[in-house]
C-alpha cells in the first residue's frame, strides 16, 4: 500500500519514480483503446500484438538506416501496420467469435516465429537496439497522444461509423438488411485498430531501448485482451481503466510478488463471474448489466453454437 | 560459533583485499559507525528467468548477512533491497527506475537476464549510479551498454563471466586435449542469450582448425528435440556444440545419445548449473563448459561460501548463487575504500564507482578484478558433468 | 529421412493425445478450455511428484495423476465455466476465466521451492527436472540404422489404443451418445432428459484426465519436467492441431496431430530449422480461412 501513500503524500517523488511505469500504463491504455475499437463493431481479434511488431521493427529499422526524424519514423510505422492489417483482414473479418480470434493468434505467432525470426534486417533472435531511445523523454509524446487518441476514439463511436460499428455488434444480420456495408465497417475498425497498435509499438520502442521478438508474442495478446475484459468494453474508458488496473498491479501487490500471477488469475475470474461488463460499465461502477451485453450474448450463441 | 569463523574469514579477506589493492583510492580508515549502506538489486524471481534469480539473491542475502555479522563495512551495515521484474524488460526498467529515484541507494545489482539489461543499464549509466551485473554473460553488456553506440559506459560493471570468454576457452582446452576437426552447432534462434553464444562460437571454430558442418537453429519452444539432433547427426560430427537455455541442453544430450551419438558436448554458461547436469544425467557425463565457478574448489574463500551456504540454505549454492554472494563482497570492498560521506549521495556513488575500478579482492569465484573495459576478469574453470548432477574439474584457465 | 518419419509420428501422437481432450471441451461445451495446458503440465508435475518426492512406483503414481487431473477438470467445470453459463455469457468469457485458472496453476509450481507452501508437490521452481533414471524401463533398439525407444513405441500405441477407445465410447454407448446429443443441440438434449450439467463435468473430467495423461507421456518420452511445458511447448500447437482437423473433432484431431507433427518436420528437413516453428501457425491460419471447417471435417454439424 505504500504505493497508494507515496501516490498521495509526494505526487512529485511518485512520478519521479514512477515515470516508466506510468509511461508503460500510457503505451498499454492505447493498446486498450485499440482493442476497443475492434471489440465496440463485435469483433474478437487477437491480432494486435503483431501489429504493435510491425510499427516498433519500423520505427527502429529506419531509425537505424534512414536519417529520416523519430515523428515521421513513428507515423510509417503506424501506416505500415494498417496497410498489413488490410491484407490481414480481407480473408480473416469474414470469421467470427473464438474462429476469429484463433485465426488472428495464428497471424500473430507466424509473424513472430515465421517472418521476424528469418529476416536478417530485424536482427533476428538477437533483436535491435533502438539508437534514438531516451526512456524519460519518451514520456511526454505518450502522455500527449493518449487523451487526444482517447477523445478521436469516443467521438468516432458518436458518429454514424460508430452507429454503424454498434449496429453490427448488436446484430450483424439486421446491420446488413438495414443496408450497412457490414465488411467496410469492420474494416475500417480493424484498420483504425492497427494503426492504434502500430502507434502503441513504436512509441514503446522509445522508451524500452530494445525491440526483440519475445516482447510481441502470445503472452502480450493475452495481456492486451485482459485489459478490456477487466476494464469492460461499453465505452472507451473501460480498457483504459483496466490497462491503469493491471499495469499498476505489480507494484501495487509488490508483498505478494512472488504469487503476483496467482493474484492476476483470480481478478480475472472474479471480474469475469461477478462483473462481465468489467469495472467501467455502463452505469459506472454500479452492478448492472448493460443491455447490448445481453443482445451481444443473445446474437454470439447462435454463431457459435452450430 | 560457526557464524563467528566465517565472520573471521570475511573480514581477513577484505582487509587483505585492501591491502593488495593496486591503486587503492582511500585509506579505508573512515568509519562509517553506525551508518547503512543501501543497496539495490533488481532479479528475475519470477517467469523464465525464475531458473536464475532466486539463486542470486540467496547468494547476495547471504553476503550481506555474513559481513553485517562480522563488524559491517567500517561498522557500516549493508542493507540490499531486492526487487521481482517477472522476467520483463519492461517492468525490469520501472523496477530500476523506482530504486535509482528513491535518491537512497548508492548501487545496484542486476538485471538477471540480457534483454533487461539492455534496458536498465543505459538508464543507470544516465542517472550515474553503479550498477553491477551478476548474471548477464551475452554480448555487448559491458563497455557498451550504449550499443551500436561504442563510448564506454563509466557505471556499468559485470562479475559474471561472458560468453566472449567462456566459450573460446572451453573450446581451446578442448582442441589442445582431442584436436576434433567437425562440429555442429546447436542453437535457440529466438532468445538472445543463445544467438549470442552461437555467433561467438561460430567466430571462434576456425581459429582451432573445427569445420562447422551445420548450424542448426530450433525455437525454444521446441517440444521434441529428435528432429534437431537427427538432422545434426546425419553430418556425422565429432562435437556437438549447444548454446541453450535451460533444459534444453540436456534435452539435446539425452535424445543424441539415444540416437547413438558418441562424440563430445561443447557449451557455455548454458551447461553450469547443477540442475542442467542433473536432468541429463549419464547422457551428460563429460559434456564440458568453461565456468565462472567451481563447487569443489577448496581456497578458503570458496570453502566459506559453500559451507555457509550450505548451512544457511541446506542445499549445494551454484554459479549464480557465487556470482551474487561476490557481487555483495565487491561492492563491500570498493565502499569500504571509498571515503562515503553518506550525505551526498550523487557524490557517494561517483566515488563509489571509482573505488570499484580498483577492486582486487578473493571471492568464491578466485582472485577477483575488473578489467579496463569492467569486465571480470578471473580464473575461468573448465568443467564436465560428472552423470550424476555434479561437475568435475578439468582446468582452470587464468586470465591473460 | 525415416528416422525423421518416424520422429514425426511420435512427437505427432502426443500432439494428438494433448488435442483429443481441447477438442472434446470445444465440441461438446462449445468454449476453449485455455487451462487444458496447465492439467496438461501438472499431469506430469504431479507424477514426478510422486515417483521423485514420496518414493511411489511409477504405475500407481501415473494413475493417481490421472484422476487428480480428472478432477482439477471438475474444478474447471465448477469454478470458471459453470457459473458463466448460469449466465449465458458469451464464449469469450470462458476464454478468460480458464486463462486465470491457467495463470495460477503455473505460478502455484513456478514458485514451490523447498520450504514454501506447496514444496510437497514440486521442489524445483522455474526449473526442468526428468523422472529418476531407472523408473520406468526404457530399451532402445537400433535398427538399420533407425532410433527406436521403447517409452515412445509404447506412446505411440498407449495413444492409438485410447483414442480407439475414446471413439468407441463416444459411438456406441450410453454416455456417448448423450455427449452427442449435447454437443449437436442443448436444449432439445434437456428436452430428452439428459442431465446436461453432468455431461459437461463429465466432459472436463475425461478431458482433463486424457491431458494428464499425455503430460505424464510427455515428461516421461522428452525427459522434460517443468512449469512451463504445457504453456509453452503443446498449448499454441494444439489449437493448430484443432483448427487443422477442424475444431470439436476427435479423429480430426488425431489425424491433426499426426499432420502437424508431419508438417513440422518435412519443413524442418527440407527448410531448415527457421522456418519450422511458423510453419504451424501458417497452417493453422490458412486452414481457418480457406476451409474453417477443417481439413477432415465435412460439416460443421458432425463434428463427433
Amino acid at each position: 500500500m505504500d504505493f497508494f501513500v507515496e501516490l498521495f503524500t509526494n505526487p512529485v517523488g511518485f512520478y519521479n519514480q514512477h515515470e516508466l511505469l506510468i509511461a508503460q500504463i500510457g503505451i498499454n491504455a492505447i493498446l486498450a483503446i485499440a482493442i476497443f475499437v475492434t471489440f465496440y463493431s463485435g469483433q474478437l481479434t487477437l491480432a494486435n500484438a503483431g501489429f504493435m511488431a510491425i510499427g516498433a521493427y519500423t520505427t527502429v529499422i529506419m531509425s537505424l538506416y534512414l536519417p529520416t526524424p523519430l515523428p515521421l519514423n513513428m507515423l510509417v510505422g503506424a501506416l505500415l501496420a494498417g496497410m498489413v492489417s488490410v491484407v490481414v483482414g480481407l480473408p480473416v473479418l469474414r470469421l467470427r467469435g473464438v474462429f476469429l480470434a484463433i485465426a488472428t493468434i495464428g497471424f500473430v505467432e507466424a509473424l513472430r516465429l515465421g517472418v521476424i525470426l528469418n529476416v536478417p534486417i530485424t536482427g533476428e533472435g538477437q533483436g535491435l537496439k533502438n539508437p534514438s531511445a531516451d526512456p524519460l523523454g519518451g514520456i511526454v509524446p505518450i502522455l500527449i497522444s493518449l487523451p487526444i487518441l482517447a477523445y478521436i476514439v469516443w467521438r468516432l463511436t458518436r458518429t454514424r461509423l460508430g452507429q454503424a460499428w454498434s449496429a453490427i455488434r448488436e446484430d450483424e444480420l439486421a446491420a446488413s438488411s438495414n443496408g450497412i456495408n457490414v465488411p467496410l465497417y469492420k474494416m475500417i475498425a480493424f484498420i483504425i485498430s492497427a494503426v492504434l497498435a502500430g502507434y502503441a509499438g513504436a512509441l514503446e520502442t522509445h522508451i524500452n531501448f530494445f525491440v526483440d521478438p519475445t516482447e510481441y508474442g502470445i503472452t502480450r495478446t493475452i495481456q492486451i485482451l485482459t485489459f478490456a475484459v477487466v476494464g469492460g468494453t461499453t465505452n472507451v474508458f473501460g480498457p483504459i481503466v483496466g490497462a491503469v488496473f493491471l499495469t499498476a498491479l505489480p507494484e501495487i501487490v509488490r508483498q505478494f510478488a512472488a504469487y503476483r500471477d496467482v493474484v492476476n488469475g483470480i481478478i480475472l475470474i472474479l471480474v469475469i463471474i461477478f462483473r462481465p461488463q468489467g469495472i467501467v460499465g455502463r452505469g459506472g461502477l454500479a452492478i448492472i448489466r448493460p443491455r447490448w451485453w445481453t443482445r451481444w450474448r443473445a446474437r454470439e450463441r447462435p454463431a457459435t453454437a452450430h | 560459533m560457526r557464524s563467528a569463523a566465517r565472520g573471521i574469514t570475511i573480514a581477513l579477506a577484505l582487509a587483505l583485499a585492501a591491502c593488495g589493492g593496486t591503486t587503492s583510492t582511500g585509506g579505508g580508515t573512515a568509519s562509517y559507525q553506525g551508518k547503512t549502506i543501501q543497496l539495490g538489486a533488481i532479479l528475475s524471481l519470477t517467469g523464465a528467468g525464475g531458473v536464475y534469480g532466486p539463486s542470486s539473491k540467496k547468494g547476495a542475502d547471504l553476503a550481506v548477512e555474513t559481513i553485517n555479522n562480522s563488524g559491517g563495512v567500517n561498522g557500516a551495515k549493508l542493507a540490499l533491497d531486492t526487487r521481482d521484474d517477472g522476467s520483463d524488460k519492461a517492468q525490469s526498467a520501472q523496477v530500476a527506475q523506482t530504486l535509482i529515484q528513491q535518491g537512497n541507494l548508492l548501487a545496484l545489482l542486476g538485471p538477471t537476464l540480457s534483454n533487461s539489461a539492455v534496458a536498465v543499464h543505459p538508464l543507470a549509466e544516465s542517472f550515474k549510479i553503479p550498477i553491477l551485473a551478476v548474471s548477464t554473460t551475452g554480448i555487448h553488456i559491458v563497455p557498451d551498454c550504449n550499443f551500436p553506440k561504442t563510448d564506454p559506459c563509466r557505471y556499468v560493471f559485470r562479475d559474471s563471466l561472458g560468453e566472449e570468454t567462456a566459450i573460446p576457452t572451453n573450446i581451446k582446452i578442448y582442441a589442445a586435449k582431442a584436436h576434433p576437426k567437425t562440429g555442429v552447432l546447436m542453437v535457440a534462434n529466438d532468445d538472445k542469450f543463445s544467438k549470442d553464444g552461437g555467433t561467438i562460437v561460430t567466430k571462434t571454430v576456425d581459429q582451432y582448425g573445427i569445420t562447422l558442418l551445420d548450424t542448426i537453429q530450433f525455437s525454444k519452444t521446441t517440444a521434441d528435440f529428435a528432429t534437431p539432433v537427427t538432422q545434426a547427426l546425419s553430418k556425422k560430427p565429432e562435437v556437438i556444440f549447444i548454446t541453450s537455455l535451460g533444459g534444453i541442453p540436456a534435452k539435446i544430450m539425452i535424445e543424441a545419445r539415444k540416437q547413438g551419438f558418441t562424440g563430445q558436448f561443447l557449451g557455455g554458461n548454458g551447461f553450469n548449473t547443477a540442475v542442467v547436469s542433473k536432468q541429463a544425467g549419464t547422457a551428460g557425463q563429460g559434456a564440458e563448459s568453461g565456468s565462472a565457478w567451481y563447487l569443489d574448489n577448496t581456497f578458503p574463500s570458496n570453502a566459506e561460501f559453500v559451507k555457509a551456504y550450505r548451512a544457511k540454505y541446506s542445499s549445494d549454492p551454484d554459479q549464480f548463487a557465487a556470482q551474487g554472494y561476490a557481487a555483495i563482497l565487491i561492492l563491500a570492498d570498493a565502499a569500504k575504500r571509498a571515503n562515503l560521506t553518506f550525505s551526498d549521495v550523487a557524490g557517494d556513488r561517483s566515488k563509489l564507482r571509482d573505488a570499484m575500478e580498483t577492486v582486487n579482492i578473493q571471492t568464491p569465484l578466485g582472485p577477483f578484478q575488473f578489467t579496463s573495459a569492467h569486465d571480470v576478469k578471473q580464473t575461468v574453470w573448465v568443467i564436465l558433468m560428472d552423470g550424476k548432477g555434479g561437475f568435475n574439474l578439468l582446468a582452470s584457465v587464468n586470465p591473460s | 529421412m525415416t528416422q525423421q518419419v518416424l520422429n514425426a509420428i511420435f512427437i505427432g501422437s502426443i500432439y494428438a493425445l494433448f488435442a483429443v481432450g481441447y477438442t472434446l471441451v470445444f465440441g461438446v461445451l462449445d468454449v476453449l478450455n485455455l487451462a487444458h495446458s496447465a492439467v496438461f503440465m501438472l499431469g506430469a508435475v504431479i507424477t514426478y511428484s510422486l515417483v521423485a518426492l514420496h518414493g511411489m512406483p511409477f504405475l500407481p503414481a501415473a494413475v493417481i495423476a490421472i484422476l487428480v487431473c480428472g478432477l482439477l477438470g471438475l474444478l474447471i467445470e465448477f469454478v470458471a465455466l459453470r457459473p458463466l453459463r448460469r449466465r449465458n455469457a458469451p464464449p469469450i468469457s470462458a476464454l478468460i476465466s480458464t486463462i486465470g485458472l491457467a495463470l495460477i496453476f503455473v505460478a502455484i509450481v513456478e514458485q514451490a521451492t523447498p520450504g514454501t507452501l506447496f514444496s510437497w508437490l514440486w521442489q524445483d521452481g522455474a526449473n526442468s527436472v526428468r523422472f529418476p533414471a531407472g523408473t520406468v524401463p526404457n530399451p532402445t533398439y537400433h535398427l538399420a540404422g533407425l532410433t527406436i525407444e521403447g517409452t515412445k513405441l509404447g506412446i505411440l500405441v498407449t495413444s492409438v489404443v485410447l483414442m480407439l477407445v475414446l471413439g468407441y465410447v463416444i459411438r456406441f454407448t450410453q454416455i456417448g451418445r448423450a455427449l452427442r446429443a449435447v454437443a449437436e443441440n442443448r436444449r432439445a438434449a434437456t428436452l430428452l432428459g439428459i442431465n446436461v450439467d453432468r455431461i459437461f463435468a463429465s466432459t472436463l473430467f475425461l478431458s482433463s484426465a486424457l491431458g494428464g495423461l499425455a503430460g505424464l507421456l510427455f515428461g516421461l518420452a522428452i525427459s522434460d519436467i517443468g512449469p512451463y511445458i504445457g504453456r509453452d511447448q503443446v498449448e499454441l500447437k494444439g489449437l493448430a492441431v484443432i483448427v487443422l482437423g477442424g475444431m470439436g473433432s476427435i479423429p480430426g484431431a488425431v489425424l491433426g496431430g499426426y499432420l502437424l507433427g508431419l508438417i513440422e518436420v518435412l519443413a524442418f528437413v527440407r527448410f531448415g530449422s527457421n522456418v519450422e516453428a511458423g510453419v504451424a501457425f501458417a497452417a493453422l491460419f490458412l486452414v481457418l480461412v480457406l476451409r474453417p471447417q477443417g481439413l477432415f471435417g465435412a460439416r460443421l454439424r458432425e463434428r463427433l
